[in-house]
């Protein structure tokens, strides 16, 4: 499997897995919990993709790992930018693991992934 | 130059069984000349002689062996010839000690010019103890001897040749063992290129070993001697 | 005549070189002596008409002797082996006294246990003795068994090129020396030892104690001494039958797998596991650290 496919492939995955989490973390969002679902979701596949062909072009973990780091907390940030229903703001409970989800995904794709093979 | 393999020359038990006187006294100044260094030093290490006693038993000794002529007497199949002059030197010593205490320089007879000076110092330089075996010390001294005497032939070689850089070549690389110095290192001193440095060490080397073995052949009682001890020395099978 | 002094050092430099062979008339001229051994030594030197350095190995023995006759068989044995961790052989002929030699390919570098000296990593270690197994078991794919396999048979080049070398007691299929014990003991198969008749697995058992040397013997992890074990089997037929068998053993001990030579218990495959994922399971833990403080923050605040 190539790095942005991999990266997208697990930034879906784990975006699903984030956003159901919320059931867990703040179950008053229960009610939103399919749009939370599903913005978490495509959160995770854009991320996963930009991390994936970062990792395409730049051959190192510890840069995979700051570039993932980044990307993970920057749409986390705009996604913790939107106010609940409510009002409410939650920085740091978004922010936080989805920096870490950006992580694991550079870690993923500069360790698992093969190179993505150009075809003529 | 020296070829890889000597002419052929008498074994010196014949060249001193020879009628001819000139051809007698020539072959004894060829014996001398090989065998007074390990002799020398033989008593100064083995014997613990001081340097005084050691200069007139070795030249009481050739000169004894050459008026009674009992180097002669060698019988190959006993021993090598260089061990038959070692085991002469032992007993000469011995009697020598017996009868006076010290030494005599025996007659007058002067084959060569024998430097003891010089060899009093390579004495000194190599720091000799008395030595474990007098076999192995006297076949070790009779060896530097020979390829001392090789390694001069073949300086004035590549002298009377023009090939004095090569020579140059050689005692850098080979007579300098503290310079670990390459190839490489040589070719850019020396304005040659890499195979030029290979080619000139690798004759002045042959003429080396040539030369040593115009010299062993020389001091060798049979021809058998010979080819055991070139090939010992030389890793050489001659015919 | 003055007599040049000659050190101690001098005369042991001058002795090696009056052993020097005479190539007088051949292509290829001596620069230094690399090594000698039993039934030869090995030259650096120089092909005039190519202008490369090449190794030269001149038997020790006389014409038409045994020793003669095995220089031979392993230079043909070389010429038949071409792979990149086998050394090439360029030439054979005849020196003007008679004895044989043949050139092969000067290789830079140096000697397992040289090279290993400044090496610590064990992963590198185990891809080394990879790639031995991999030119041991072209050779066996040929019918050529090393039995002289050590670690000082193996040499590094400079651009980390691994060489298994000296095939000179090396035996192909149907000859041999039986009744003759020739190998290194310590490294040598217990049948080989007894000078009966060997094979491949007689590589594999010297493959075995490589192994166990290059991890340090009883220092080594379970599962690489368990492999070493196996390969250094006291019957041949408990041992890996193939080196390439015993190289993808270790080579799943290096990717963090399970290896066949050894069952491992629950708490060695988690262990395995913990190790081999390492990173990510931090991570993924890191993540669930993250979420859990999220709620209890968010608990906390509401």
């Amino acid at each position: 499997m190539n790095k942005p496919l991999l990266g997208l492939v697990l930034g879906g995955i784990l975006g699903v897995f984030d956003g159901l989490t919320a059931l867990v973390s703040a179950p008053e969002t229960a009610p939103q919990i399919v749009g939370i679902v599903i913005g978490s979701t495509f959160k995770g596949l854009l991320a996963g993709v930009l991390i994936g062909w970062f990792a395409n072009k730049v051959h190192s973990l510890p840069a995979g790992l700051i570039v993932g780091l980044a990307i993970g907390a920057f749409f986390a940030y705009l996604v913790a930018a939107m106010p609940t229903p409510d009002g409410k703001h939650y920085y740091w409970e978004i922010v936080l693991p989805g920096s870490v989800l950006g992580l694991i995904v550079g870690y993923a794709t500069q360790t698992y992934a093969g190179p993505s093979v150009a075809r003529s | 130059m020296a070829s890889a393999f000597p002419p052929t020359r008498h074994s010196v038990i014949e060249r001193l069984r020879k009628d001819d006187a000139a051809e007698r006294s020539a072959a004894f100044g060829d014996l001398v000349e090989g065998y007074w260094q390990p002799v020398y030093k033989h008593l100064r290490a083995t014997w613990r002689m001081t340097p005084e006693d050691a200069q007139d038993l070795t030249q009481a000794f050739f000169s004894d062996a050459f008026q009674k002529a009992w180097l002669e007497k060698y019988e190959p199949g006993k021993a090598r010839f260089r061990t038959f002059v070692r085991v002469c030197v032992d007993r000469f010593a011995m009697n020598s000690r017996q009868a006076s205490g010290r030494a005599k320089r025996g007659g007058d007879i002067r084959l060569v010019s024998l430097d003891f000076d010089r060899a009093e110092q390579e004495v000194r330089a190599l720091a000799l103890s008395a030595p474990a075996d007098a076999e192995d010390f006297f076949r070790h001294e009779f060896v530097r001897s020979l390829f001392g005497r090789a390694v001069t032939e073949a300086r004035a070689e590549m002298e009377r040749t023009g090939r004095l850089v090569h020579f140059r070549l050689f005692e850098r690389y080979d007579l300098d063992p503290d310079d670990h110095t390459s190839y490489a290192a040589l070719a850019a001193e020396f304005g040659l290129t890499e195979s030029q440095v290979t080619n000139y060490l690798s004759l002045v080397r042959r003429t080396f070993r040539a030369h040593a073995l115009i010299a062993l052949r020389g001091l060798c009682g049979t021809d058998d001697e010979y080819r055991r001890e070139a090939r010992e020395l030389f890793g050489l099978e001659i015919e | 005549m003055t007599v040049t002094f000659l050190s101690d050092d001098v005369m042991s430099r001058l002795q090696a070189v009056a052993t020097w062979p005479n190539f007088d008339g051949l292509r290829y001229t001596i620069i230094d002596e690399i090594g000698r051994g039993g039934m030869g030594a090995v030259y650096r030197g120089l092909d005039d008409v190519l202008g490369r350095e090449v190794a030269i190995k001149v038997s020790n023995g006389v014409p038409g002797a045994e020793l003669e006759r095995r220089l031979n068989d392993e230079a043909r044995i070389l010429a038949t082996l071409e792979h990149p961790g086998i050394v090439p052989v360029h030439d054979v002929g005849r020196l003007a006294d008679g004895r044989l030699f043949y050139v092969m390919k000067r290789v830079r570098g140096a000697t397992l246990p040289e090279h290993l000296a400044g090496v610590t990593s064990l992963s590198e270690k185990l891809g080394i003795f990879e790639r031995v197994c991999d030119a041991v078991n072209f050779a066996h794919a040929h019918g050529v068994v090393h039995r002289d396999l050590k670690p000082d048979n193996i040499m590094i080049g400079e651009f980390g090129e691994v060489l298994v070398m000296d095939w000179g007691i090396a035996q192909t299929a149907g000859s041999g020396d039986r009744d003759i014990v020739l190998g290194t003991r310590g490294f040598m198969a217990p049948e080989q030892e007894r000078a009966e008749s060997t094979d491949a697995r007689a590589d594999v058992y010297s493959l075995g104690a490589v192994l166990s040397w290059l991890c340090g013997g009883s220092g080594a992890p379970r599962p690489l001494g368990a492999i070493s074990a196996r390969a250094m089997a006291a019957e041949p037929s408990s041992r890996y039958s193939t080196a390439l068998a015993l190289s993808s053993d270790v080579a799943r001990f290096r990717a963090g797998h399970a290896v066949d030579a050894h069952r491992e218990s629950l708490l060695e495959r988690t262990g395995r596991f913990a190790r081999t994922y390492r990173t990510a399971i931090i991570l993924v833990a890191a993540y669930l650290v993250m979420r859990i403080l999220a709620a209890y923050f968010s608990g906390a605040r509401s």
